[in-house]
């Protein structure tokens, strides 16, 4: 079918499988790469992308879903400029260490602060519940989100 | 000590972090060659059973390239844990196997134009299973019923003592002993395994992998393939995490294979289950613990006893039994000491490095049997293991322990027991923790103490080759074979040449190991090493360039060397004209016909342990057996920490899967060696909303041969909370679990 989607601020018709998951859709064919895949199943939260304003596992979406959606990554938030503010406290917190996992964390953080710019810490913690780290004990990406938002 | 320093214990930013926040950075999965063509293993179902493959539906699919089994790869055994020539130990691996021995198992590749057509190739394959017994755990590998390989299932024996253990146990009031378990653990890097390879122009095989010892995966693919090293180039890419599981190669000779076969860059990339199933996991363990103690509290005697998991095939079997037992000689003074350490073969998946290697287990039951010997006495926990301790060593060239390993060093452990139970408020806690109980919640304290080394000192090569250089543009290229796994490894050393130079770190470039660019190094991002081993060297390195840049200086302006300064990157005296570096690096050439650098094989001369004493406060439900973590302090004998931010970060993510350990992951299988946990949906490890804050405190008394005194901190930041978090759930409870996890039934069945 021909998928009508926005795709990180770009609108974007293209014929593909809708059965293929979304994570796939994004890698392979749009170049879209931030978006990793970890399980497979929607628990580890790295391949988490922004549909409409809602954090979601790309692996358990279908392309066919995101039909008149719209789709955001890093990517497309980095060239809106909206990534400013949690670079910095990511770098400075040290919330990062392997990476992997960080787009997606970036993500989920994103999708909270839009419903909620003042959440408390267990909010965040709730928020990021979805997204596994096995660097860094989740204490300085809460640490940055606390920070963010102060 | 800290205010002369000007960048070593300071907090800085990690030069990585912003690409990876932005999802710029490019791992192994990311990157594609002209002509690539995927690959996906087909991994066995079944434990151990003789395996017959129809590929002929498969090759038939569209952009199905090619198919291998057992058939067509070369049969020549390799063994994956070795990281370099000397490494001598049994070869049992291929890289496809006819017999599967473990769930997971590889039995076949697939390669395809692109994913979609691996994906279908795999599915078309008829596979049958000849089902044949499988032993799957240590008590049925100790039957001897079923043998896996060899003679019989015990794969491998040591035995360690200090002393007269029996004359010990005599002069003991009580002996306490206590049996226990530990399990199976999954790494569980976000990235899972990948690779990619090609041939270049030059005939090279060029193998791209996020690993942890380049020259570790060309020997393997040297040995597996039987081609020359020299033609093998391994570069390190970005890596998503390793903690030990990706240090063994486990895709890269079959990579390499398939990428000389088919004339084309092949990339192989796992799922989870392959990655759970197919890789390394942390060797499961049996355990008995004997402590002979006075009535006073010194331990007089010990014996541990340890059985482990070695899974299928040979790999670490010799390497964890000797490094759990070498790190029971090291916390405590105990003078008369036996440890036995046995590894059998079992139908399941390999035993590997893991983050701690060896300590976690050693730990893991007898930091249990360290309280029940405090209770048995009525004494403090934490004061008995402060009464128990070792003391720091001074410095000696040539000095060992009990058993004839390198000295101890400056040995810290009692001032973490100290300033933590003080930190911790340990003694106010102790006194009021019980006001807190209700029916149904039980308040509980916890503390344990744990050892861990710095590098290969003492029982393999541990030797490294550093060239720094300057750049006519003032810039400072450091060339060592390292491997940054998300630690902070690159920065580190910035940090350290930084610090000699006089230069910003920014100033500094440490490119990732490649074996065709990197000097050789001997050991790799293993062993607890980076910092203390190969720190060392490029401080040791820096300091040879610093005086070159202090000669070729007084050299060229006539001055003597006292009067040279060294400052932000210029260069100068108090009478003559100072200069950027990079200009001198110019001068030099110009004028000497000199490269302004430094080369420097450096030895390691010492292997100090490294401590922590971990506290944590625990509120456990009697009615459902969770447990919630309500404090946890952190203290670790670093030496000198280099980058406060990552060491922190280092000490919370140990904790996370040390805490994890103790309460929730745990590789399962059948009966059959039917793989039970196989995603994250089964494998539990600790999410953002369980995991506690975790404090931490560093002991910074310095380490004389370190790097400004430093020495290893992220493996053992993986050792001692389980132990301290399986007490803390005891203490209240009245319990004695020593079977790792400690899951909500477990809980439940004790207390029942």
């Amino acid at each position: 079918m021909i998928i009508n989607a926005v795709i990180n601020g770009e609108v974007v018709q293209k014929e593909c499988n809708p059965n293929k998951r979304l994570v796939d859709f994004l890698r392979e064919d749009m170049e879209v790469l931030s978006v990793k895949e970890g399980c497979g199943e929607g628990e580890c939260g790295s391949c988490t992308v922004l549909f409409d304003k809602e954090a979601v596992t790309s692996c358990t979406v279908l392309t066919g879903q995101i039909n008149g959606r719209e789709v955001t990554t890093v990517e497309g938030l980095d060239k809106k400029g909206q990534l400013e503010s949690i670079v910095k406290s990511f770098v400075q917190a040290g919330a990062v260490q392997c990476g992997y996992c960080t787009p997606g964390m970036v993500i989920s953080t994103m999708a909270l602060l839009y419903k909620n710019p003042n959440p408390t810490e267990e909010e965040i913690k709730r928020a990021l519940e979805g997204n596994l780290c096995r660097c860094t004990g989740y204490n300085k990406i809460v640490e940055a989100v606390k920070n963010m938002k102060e | 000590m800290d205010k002369e320093l000007k960048y070593i214990g300071k907090r800085i930013d990690r030069p990585d972090a912003k690409d990876k926040v932005l999802g710029k950075t490019k791992y192994t999965g990311d990157m594609s060659r002209h002509g690539m063509l995927y690959g996906k293993l087909v991994i066995s179902k079944k434990a151990h059973a003789k395996v017959r493959i129809d590929t002929t539906k498969a090759m038939a699919i569209e952009g199905v390239k090619a198919v291998f089994t057992y058939e067509d790869v070369p049969k020549k055994p390799y063994n994956s844990n070795q990281w370099y020539s000397g490494s001598v130990a049994e070869e049992d691996e291929l890289i496809l196997h006819e017999t599967a021995k473990h769930v997971g198992d590889r039995i076949a590749l697939v390669l395809g134009e692109t994913m979609e057509a691996v994906e279908k190739g795999r599915q078309a394959l008829i596979i049958e299973y000849d089902e044949l017994p499988a032993v799957i755990g240590i008590e049925a590998a100790k039957k001897q019923s079923t043998i896996v390989a060899g003679e019989t299932n015990l794969c491998f024996k040591k035995e360690l003592t200090c002393g007269d253990v029996k004359s010990g146990f005599e002069k003991a009031d009580f002996i306490i002993e206590d049996t226990g378990s530990t399990q199976k653990i999954h790494h569980a890097a976000i990235e899972n395994h990948v690779c990619m390879a090609e041939v270049d122009t030059f005939g090279n095989l060029i193998i791209w992998s996020p690993c942890q010892v380049v020259f570790q995966v060309q020997h393997v693919t040297a040995q597996a393939l039987d081609i020359s090293y020299d033609k093998i180039r391994v570069v390190k890419s970005y890596i998503g995490g390793s903690f030990g599981g990706k240090g063994m190669p486990i895709l890269e000779p079959i990579c390499g294979f398939a990428a000389l076969k088919t004339g084309r860059p092949v990339k192989i990339i796992m799922d989870r289950k392959d990655s759970i199933a197919a890789t390394r996991t942390r060797n499961a363990s049996i355990q008995r613990i004997k402590t002979g103690i006075t009535k006073e509290g010194k331990i007089v005697a010990r014996e541990i006893e340890i059985d482990f998991d070695g899974g299928a095939y040979l790999t670490n079997s010799s390497a964890i039994a000797v490094a759990a037992g070498k790190k029971a000689f090291r916390t405590y003074d105990i003078e008369s000491q036996k440890y036995v350490g046995s590894t059998y073969y079992t139908h399941t998946t390999p035993g590997g490095a893991c983050r701690g290697y060896g300590s976690p287990q050693v730990h893991a039951i007898s930091e249990i049997n360290i309280n029940n010997a405090a209770k048995k006495i009525g004494m403090d926990p934490v004061d008995f293991r402060i009464v128990n301790a070792v003391d720091p060593r001074e410095y000696n060239e040539g000095a060992v322990d009990q058993i004839g390993m390198p000295a101890i060093g400056n040995a810290r452990i009692k001032d973490c027991l100290i300033a933590g139970k003080e930190e911790f408020g340990w003694k106010e806690r102790m006194e009021s923790i019980k006001d807190k109980n209700t029916h149904r919640f039980a308040y509980g304290l916890g503390v344990a103490a744990s050892a861990h080394g710095n590098g290969y000192h003492g029982s393999f090569p541990d030797y490294t080759n550093v060239t720094i250089q300057i750049m006519p543009d003032s810039r400072v290229l450091v060339k060592i074979g390292i491997h940054d796994l998300g630690c902070g490894t690159v920065l580190t050393m910035q940090q350290i040449a930084a610090e000699v130079l006089d230069i910003s770190p920014d100033f500094i470039n440490v490119p990732q190991a490649d074996t065709h660019l990197s000097p050789y190094d001997s050991a790799g991002t293993q062993a607890s090493r980076v910092t203390f081993v190969c720190g060392g060297a490029v401080k040791e390195a820096a300091e040879l360039l610093k005086e070159r840049m202090i000669k070729s200086y007084c050299d060229a302006f006539g001055c003597t060397q006292d009067q040279v300064w060294l400052k932000d990157g210029m260069i100068g005296s108090q009478s003559t004209e100072a200069m950027n570096y990079g200009s001198l690096a110019t001068l030099c050439e110009d004028k000497y016909e000199t490269t302004l650098k430094a080369d420097l094989e450096y030895k390691s001369k010492a292997n100090p342990s490294v401590y922590s004493a971990v506290f944590i406060e625990v509120k456990v439900d009697r009615y459902l057996g969770m447990v919630e973590i309500q404090d946890i302090l952190v203290v670790q004998d670093a030496g000198q920490v280099i980058n406060r931010t990552l060491a922190e970060g280092q000490v919370q993510g140990g904790a996370q899967m040390s805490l994890g350990m103790a309460i929730c992951e745990e590789i399962i299988y059948d009966k059959k060696g039917n793989l039970k946990t196989d995603n994250f949906s089964k494998y539990h490890v600790i999410n953002t909303p369980s995991m506690p804050l975790v404090k931490t405190l560093f002991i910074e008394k310095g380490e004389p041969l370190g790097p400004f005194g430093a020495k290893s901190i992220g493996e053992l930041a993986a050792v001692a909370p389980a132990p301290a978090l399986m007490n803390a759930i005891n203490n209240p409870l009245g319990t004695n679990l020593t079977d790792y996890p400690a899951t909500p039934e477990r809980i439940i069945e004790a207390l029942n």
